[in-house]
């Protein structure tokens, strides 16, 4: 299978750009992890509880713990929260970029994963890598997603260190 | 414009002409990639980080598409135009 389509790229262009923006305020508040077991962080800003959330934000809620399949609401869109118009419009961005399109959900959460990782983002690791795992991703899949993040990481920086220009077009290969 | 002298083919030990057209064939291209060239500057770095790239890229449980997908998400992220 191949990804010769734009759509693919567009696609995944939106992924890693929202987990980024996502992590920048999830780490930036210090929000505490969704699932790993590790001393909680202490938010700068504290998340608004479905108990105490509007109703127009509790059906916002209910659409986000039905994506995932869970009766927790991932911190960044309880702190979203505080801006009911803002999270209802920025949850919707998010369910559509994580919802099945051209590339898979789990493809897309694979991504997040390994975008997350690159970025340090100790929020989006967690939170990804968990959904990933729900939807389906082997270990092995896992390790060949860390081994890809490595290297590149590793290639990214010598590039840039070198100062190499691109080899190719992007445009110019399928 | 390149911090350092990238060798030129012909310059590189005889023993990674092999690994070379590997390198072409792998990406269907009939050069070598600079990064292939910053690699295997040091034949003993192009031989074990050669091969960890060559065995995680590969199809296994995610696709090499897919691999290169995440490639492509680090650099982004990395902010690396290359």
């Amino acid at each position: 299978m191949g990804y010769g389509d734009d759509a693919y790229w567009y696609e995944a262009a939106y992924v890693y750009g929202v987990t980024n923006g996502i992590n920048a305020v999830a780490d930036g508040l210090r929000l505490p992890l969704e699932n790993s077991d590790t001393p909680a962080r202490k938010p700068l800003i504290m998340p608004i509880e479905f108990e105490e959330a509007s109703d127009r934000v509790k059906d916002t809620y209910s659409d986000i713990m039905t994506f995932y399949q869970s009766e927790q609401i991932p911190a960044i869109f309880k702190t979203l929260a505080h801006d009911d118009g803002y999270l209802k419009d920025y949850w919707g961005a998010v369910r559509f970029v994580f919802s099945d399109g051209r590339l898979d959900r789990l493809t897309k959460e694979t991504l997040a994963f390994t975008a997350s990782m690159a970025a340090k983002s100790d929020y989006g690791v967690d939170f990804h890598l968990t959904e990933a795992r729900r939807l389906g991703l082997s270990e092995k899949g896992v390790m060949e997603a860390v081994q890809v993040v490595q290297l590149f990481s590793c290639y990214t920086k010598m590039a840039d260190g070198l100062q190499l220009s691109p080899d190719f077009d992007p445009m110019g290969v399928t | 414009m390149e911090t350092v002298r990238l060798l030129e083919e012909h310059e590189f030990p005889q023993e990674l002409q092999k690994y070379f057209e590997g390198t072409k064939t792998w990406f269907g291209i009939d050069y070598l990639p600079k990064m292939s060239k910053v690699i295997s500057y040091a034949p003993e770095f192009a031989n074990t980080h050669g091969r960890c790239s060559r065995r995680a890229m590969v199809d296994g449980d995610l696709t090499r598409a897919q691999k290169e997908m995440i490639a492509v998400a680090v650099s982004a992220v990395n902010a690396c135009e290359y």
